[in-house]
């Protein structure tokens, strides 16, 4: 019986060169753009496609300076794989929600953390 | 894909009605009395068309009107270095100063937003 693979799977390969890997990396990075719309939908997202594509840059940004071949190979494998977790829906709104924590769109504070804090809450 | 269709509607519509009126006008000239008629150029009666419907509009965008959206969708982009650099023969890299990745996000804009275009990749 032939397996077939779930949707979105990529068959992971090592890059020949530097222009191999670079060529890889804009179609992941083209396809995670263009997926951006889909991911605010699916996961219900309380931004503008425009913040999710940021984030994307970012995360391409983080790892500019990469400067092993066999490293990048890693990161591309794992873009590829989020992109599938992804897109297959096997994520949860928090999953996503965790890359904008800076949004700080989640509720921070439950509880009183120091003594003046709940003191002066009257919270006893 | 219609399009084929379409042409090939059309030319067997053509066909036929170039030689229907070649056939009523000399039934005409036969029965009728011998004052000279004028008698019209094949001009097409109405003619059978297949089912094909275009509603869309006549053609695509002129090369004028494709420089102009994508130089307004440009100049609002903030990472190029100056907006007087963008000319039609200006490149994203050396004379806009934007990387790879602005690229992609450059070429995927001239898609989606308002253009329907599709361009080819490059790698």
């Amino acid at each position: 019986m032939a397996i077939t693979p779930t949707q979105f799977a990529i068959t992971t390969r090592q890059s020949r060169n530097w222009k191999d890997a670079q060529h890889q990396v804009l179609s992941t990075y083209r396809k995670w753009i263009r997926a951006a719309p889909e991911i605010q939908t699916m996961y219900s997202v309380p931004l503008p496609v425009s913040a999710i594509r940021t984030r994307i840059r970012q995360e391409f940004e983080r790892n500019r300076f990469v400067n092993k071949l066999s490293a990048v190979d890693v990161l591309i494998f794992r873009s590829h794989a989020d992109y599938q977790e992804t897109m297959n829906f096997w994520r949860q709104t928090t999953h996503i929600m965790s890359y904008f924590k800076e949004e700080s769109l989640h509720r921070t504070k439950d509880r009183p953390t120091n003594f003046l804090e709940g003191f002066l809450e009257g919270r006893n | 894909m219609f399009r084929s269709a379409v042409l090939r509607s059309t030319a067997a519509a053509v066909r036929t009605a170039s030689m229907r009126p070649m056939s009523t006008t000399a039934r005409r000239a036969a029965i009728a009395a011998a004052a000279p008629r004028i008698t019209l150029a094949a001009a097409p009666r109405a003619v059978a068309w297949q089912a094909v419907r275009c509603y869309s509009a006549a053609g695509g965008l002129e090369k004028k009107d494709v420089y102009e959206r994508i130089k307004l969708l440009l100049s609002g982009f903030d990472k190029v270095n100056d907006p007087s650099n963008i000319t039609e023969k200006a490149h994203f890299a050396n004379d806009l100063g934007l990387d790879s990745l602005d690229t992609v996000e450059v070429v995927m804009a001239i898609e989606e937003v308002r253009t329907p275009l599709l361009l080819p990749r490059h790698p």
